[in-house]
Parts: structure tokens; C-alpha cells; sequence
């Protein structure tokens, strides 16, 4: 097949087994992304355009997008700046118990998520250790509000930005920062100008990982969130409503939707970021 | 600007980079720190620098004392091993960027920087890849974009470690033409650290010679090379032949007493091992000569002979014309002409 056509896929290569390798990609990718997924979206077809729109256009489902969107980028921020800190920390510093802190960050990942939920529940609810000074000194509800789905986010999301920019945190050379220095640099012109331009395309990805495991984060929110509709209610949730409703079609429509949003956002951030690795690393 | 550093000491743990290490360094002159790895030469650039602090002792920088300055306030201009350009950065802002973050006060205009930066580019010969990132650039010349950013901030004291370590042997020497006939144009007071003697002794004005975090000797490259002043320094700066002897009167005996030799040095009674250069080792056509020639190499325009001597291996250098003229081939017995050799305790 080599040189026979105009464009080549192909090109002699020290690297054999493109083609077996690209084979068997496309195929699993198929067999475990793809097929569920246009399953999904055939489901969804079965209401036909109108009530496919009848279903998009609805208050409750629009307001379980912006709590779902909107909260889950807001705890991706917030992880984003806070696991940088933690990651800074745990690569810069030595400190009695690292090793366990570092294992502590690992938690989120492993815990079932309703354990997680429950335990931030019990401490954040009106009557919980620290949800009861919160609501009486501050006047701030936690549990039972967007401010508690937003916690049980940031909590399961914290580990993707840790673990996306420690290593290149660890890899940056220390070199770089001292010849800051020595140019005059102040500490915060050497990480403003420096270290963050450096990490910023990890960062970025741990953002993303962050938001889309929050977009698609149930165990964790249910129990803190309270499920008002209209105001705590996740799309996730409202996905399993409509199906004990036994409204199969239309939670695949909101299942289809959901698809198509963190699908579209996540391309953006993807294109973000690789525009700013043409920018900045080279 | 003149350094004065006195009584530095360094440890890291239970191991000892510098040892109570004095040092003066005259304002534009370039000097050189020369050791093997470990000897403390890289720990004492940094101390200068204000990148490390010592455990004790002090440093003036022009009279004053430094040691709690912080780099941007002692204004040194330091040039890394492995460049440390900023990978994120064109050439162009690398070279700009300790001018662009000085308080708004003191900051120079925007159009200033820029020629200020299209000079030292200039001045680097790197000014048509102003707009590249450094990982487009060559060793060489990622070297010159670290010099230029170092320059750009007018610093009293160049401060280089390894300057040329990284980079492959021609570009090393080109680059090293290039730097000193930039300090002599510019007579910026710089220090450098190498491990390489032959760049020491080419470049520096003076040279200090380190060991295991003590300065072993300070001087001209010439008197360095000529009088070395430890066994240490005399191994250190070049290819040595080291052979047991009796000093008295200030005569060496050699293999046995066999072949006597006018020596300088200690002890000058007694046992001693007497130091000779494979350069200093004058071979006579002899066929009841001391020595065998056992091998020879070529390597350029230089012949390295090895002869035997009293169960000792030798080593002879000399232009290949030279060697030519001599008559000589591997098994021919041969005398030994030397002029004079150092001696050491044994």
C-alpha cells in the first residue's frame, strides 16, 4: 500500500506495528466508548426532535445543567489553586509525616464516593462538628445548599490536579528559579513569570480532569446536595429520577445533552491548552 | 567590584564541601576555580552568588558585608551548567526579562529594552534568532543567550559554573576565544568553575586550584603549571611521571641512583618521590641507554612514548618530527635527558 496512493498514513518507520496497534485502538475504543455512547444517543431518538427539545428546554433540567456546570467548575478553581499548593508543597519540601500526606491525597480516588458523601454530610450538615459553628458564627448553611455540592466536588476532584502537576513540579529544574533570582527577580515575579507559565499546561489538564469528574460525579453529592429542584438538584440525579419514572427516553435525552456540553467543553480546554503549549513549551 | 571571602565553611550533613576557604578576588580580573568534582569549587561560585550560605565565615562584596544580601542586591550575573534559560520564553524575552521586572521606577522604557536586548543579541551574534525558543537553539548558542541574559542586567560580577562543561570540544574552545576576548573588552570582575585544566590555564588570569574543599594554591596559570606548590596541583594540571628517588644536595637519584637529576622541592634530604612531566622527558639514542621503549602512539601531531626504567612505566611526549628524528622504534634501549624534577615526601 506504500507510495501507491497520493497521501500515505504510513511512513517507513523505526517504530513497527502501526497498523496492529492503531487496529486494535479504534476497536476497543469502539467496543468501550463508542458503542455505549451511540447507544445512548439512539435511545434518545426515540422521543424525535420535539420532545427531544421539550425535554432540553425544561426549567428543571436547565437549572440541574447550570448547578452541574456551574459548580463543578467552580470546585475545579478552587482545586485548581489549592492542589498547585499541595502539589508545591509535597514536591518542594520535606516535612515529618510526607509520606503519609501524600497517601492522604490518594483517598478521593479510592473511597466509594457515597462514603464520602455521607462522612461530608454528617460534618457539614446544620448539626455536624463543623457545619453547626459555620451556620452559627458565619451564617453559612453548607450542607443542603450549592455551597455543599461544591465541597463534595472539590473533595472528589482534589487528586487530579495534585497528581497532573507534581511531576512536572518535580521536574522543573531549580535552575531556572535561581537564575530569576540572580536576574533580580522577587519570589512572587519568579512564580508569577517563571514557575506558572511552565506548569500551566498540567494545570490546565488537571482542571479539566477535575471538572469532568465533577460534571459526572453522583455518590459523593447526592447525600450533601438536599435535591431541591431548581436549586441542588445535579443532572446526574435527574438522569436516575427520570428512569424510576421509567422515562427511559428522556433520560437518555438528558443523558445525550450532558454528553454533548462536557463534551464541547472539554475539547475547548483541550484546544486551550495545546495552544498554549505552542505558546509557552517548546 | 572585589570579592573578599574569609574563613567560608560549608557543610551539608556530616560532609564537608568547604573548609574555612579564603579568597580574594581583584576587581576585572577573570579568575578560575579549578578542582575535581567534590573539591567545593561549584559550592563557593554559589556562595558568591548568594544561591548557598555558609556555615560560617564572611564575604564583602566592594567593602561591604554580603553574606545577607540577597542575590538581586549583589548584583552578579550567573551563568548555569545547563543554561537555564527560561523554556517558556523566546531569546529575545530571556534576554529582556531582568530588565523588564525591575520595580516601575528603575524599569528602562520599552523602546530602550528592546535595543538594549537587540545589542546584547548583537553582541552574542544571535540576533537573527531573537524570536526562537531555546530548545530550537544549539548548545552553543543556548550558552550566549545565557551570557547575554546575564549581561543585560549590568552586574558587577560574572559569576560562570562550568560554563562550557556541556558542550562538545569544538564549540567549547570557540566559545572559550569568545569569552575572553569579551572580558577584555568589557573587564567585568568574573569568576568561573571548571574541572578542566587546560581551560583554566588558558582563560584565567589566575587560577585557584581546589581539593576536597580547600584551596590547594593560588596564582598565574604560568606559576601554577611551572611551580606547583602540592603533589595534589602538580597531578591535577596535566599528564605527570612519578618515580621514586634519594634527594641529597639537591640532586635526585633515580632508578636506583642510577640516573641523578638537579631537584627543587621537599624534602630536600632522603627519601622522595621525584614528579616529572611526560613533556620534560628528553630521550637520547643510547644502546646501553637505562631505558626501553616498549610503545608508542601518535595522536596528532604529538608522539606519546612509553618507556620502561627500572621497573617502572614512563611516559615521553614530543612533536612527531622530532620523535621521527630520533631513530627510535619499540625495544630500542634509549637514555633519559631531564633537566630538572620536583620533588615530594614519599
Amino acid at each position: 500500500m506504500t507510495g501507491a496512493v497520493g497521501w500515505q498514513i504510513r511512513r517507513p518507520s523505526v517504530l513497527p506495528g502501526f497498523g496492529l496497534t492503531l487496529g486494535i485502538t479504534l476497536t476497543w475504543l469502539s467496543l468501550i466508548v463508542l458503542v455505549p455512547l451511540a447507544a445512548l444517543a439512539v435511545k434518545a431518538t426515540g422521543l424525535g426532535w420535539s420532545g427531544f427539545w421539550s425535554v432540553a428546554s425544561d426549567a428543571r433540567v436547565l437549572a440541574a445543567f447550570r448547578v452541574s456546570f456551574g459548580l463543578s467548575l467552580a470546585a475545579a478553581a478552587v482545586n485548581a489553586v489549592f492542589g498547585l499548593l499541595v502539589a508545591w508543597v509535597l514536591v518542594r519540601y520535606r516535612f515529618p509525616a510526607k509520606r503519609l500526606v501524600d497517601a492522604l491525597i490518594d483517598l478521593p480516588f479510592a473511597l466509594p464516593t457515597a462514603v464520602a458523601g455521607i462522612a461530608l454530610t454528617a460534618l457539614y450538615a446544620p448539626n455536624g462538628w463543623v457545619g453547626q459553628p459555620l451556620l452559627d458564627w458565619l451564617g453559612v448553611r453548607v450542607a443542603f445548599s450549592p455551597i455543599g455540592i461544591a465541597v463534595a466536588l472539590i473533595f472528589v476532584g482534589l487528586p487530579f490536579v495534585v497528581r497532573t502537576v507534581e511531576p512536572v513540579l518535580q521536574e522543573m529544574p531549580p535552575e531556572e528559579e535561581e537564575a530569576a533570582a540572580c536576574l533580580g527577580a522577587s519570589r512572587f515575579q519568579t512564580i508569577r513569570y517563571v514557575v506558572l507559565p511552565s506548569i500551566f499546561p498540567a494545570l490546565m489538564t488537571g482542571f479539566a480532569l477535575a471538572f469532568a469528574r465533577g460534571v459526572g460525579e453522583y455518590g459523593s453529592v447526592i447525600f450533601i446536595a438536599g435535591n431541591m429542584p431548581g436549586l441542588t438538584e445535579i443532572v446526574p440525579l435527574l438522569i436516575v429520577i427520570k428512569l424510576e419514572q421509567y422515562d427511559y427516553a428522556g433520560a437518555a435525552a438528558v443523558g445525550t445533552l450532558m454528553l454533548l456540553a462536557s463534551f464541547v467543553l472539554l475539547l475547548i480546554l483541550n484546544l486551550l491548552q495545546s495552544w498554549m503549549r505552542a505558546r509557552h513549551v517548546r | 567590584m572585589t570579592i573578599r571571602a574569609t574563613g567560608i565553611t560549608k557543610r551539608f550533613g556530616s560532609y564537608t564541601a568547604l573548609d574555612s576557604v579564603d579568597l580574594t578576588v581583584e576587581p576585572g580580573e577573570l579568575l578560575a576555580l579549578l578542582g575535581p568534582s567534590g573539591s567545593g569549587k561549584t559550592t563557593l561560585l554559589r556562595i558568591l552568588a548568594g544561591l548557598e550560605f555558609p556555615d560560617t565565615g564572611h564575604l564583602e562584596l566592594d567593602g561591604i558585608d554580603a553574606l545577607e544580601a540577597s542575590p538581586r542586591e549583589r548584583k552578579v550575573g550567573f551563568v548555569f551548567q545547563h543554561y537555564a534559560l527560561f523554556r517558556h520564553m523566546t531569546v529575545f524575552d530571556n534576554v529582556a526579562f531582568g530588565l523588564k521586572i525591575r520595580p516601575r521606577a528603575e524599569r528602562l522604557p520599552a523602546d530602550a529594552i528592546r535595543r538594549r536586548v537587540e545589542d546584547l543579541l548583537e553582541l552574542v551574534q544571535l540576533a537573527p534568532f531573537a524570536k526562537r525558543y531555546p530548545t530550537q537553539l544549539s548548545g552553543g548558542q543556548r550558552q550566549r543567550v545565557a551570557l547575554a541574559r546575564a549581561l543585560a542586567i549590568e552586574p558587577k560580577v560574572l559569576l560562570l559554573d562550568e560554563p562550557f562543561g556541556a558542550l562538545d570540544a569544538k564549540v567549547r574552545k570557540e566559545l572559550r576565544r569568545w569569552l575572553r576576548s569579551l572580558h577584555q573588552e568589557m573587564h567585568i570582575t568574573s569568576v568561573f568553575v571548571t574541572h578542566d585544566q587546560e581551560e583554566a590555564l588558558e582563560l584565567a588570569d589566575r587560577v585557584v586550584v581546589m581539593s576536597q574543599g580547600r584551596i590547594e594554591q593560588i596564582g598565574t596559570p604560568d606559576a601554577v603549571y611551572d611551580r606547583p606548590a602540592s603533589r595534589f596541583v602538580f597531578d591535577f594540571l596535566g599528564q605527570v611521571n612519578r618515580l621514586p628517588c634519594a634527594v641529597s644536595g639537591g640532586v635526585a637519584r633515580l632508578a636506583g641512583g642510577a640516573l641523578t637529576v638537579p631537584a627543587v622541592g621537599d624534602p630536600a634530604q632522603g627519601d622522595a618521590v621525584a614528579f616529572v612531566r611526560p613533556h620534560d622527558l628528553g630521550l637520547v639514542p643510547d644502546g646501553a641507554g637505562l631505558a626501553q621503549v616498549t610503545a608508542v602512539t601518535t595522536v596528532g601531531p604529538m608522539a606519546r612514548v612509553e618507556l620502561a626504567l627500572a621497573g617502572e612505566t614512563l611516559e615521553a611526549e614530543m612533536p612527531r618530527g622530532q620523535w621521527a628524528g630520533l631513530g627510535l622504534a619499540p625495544g630500542a634501549r634509549c637514555g633519559l635527558a631531564i633537566e630538572q624534577v620536583r620533588v615530594f615526601p614519599r
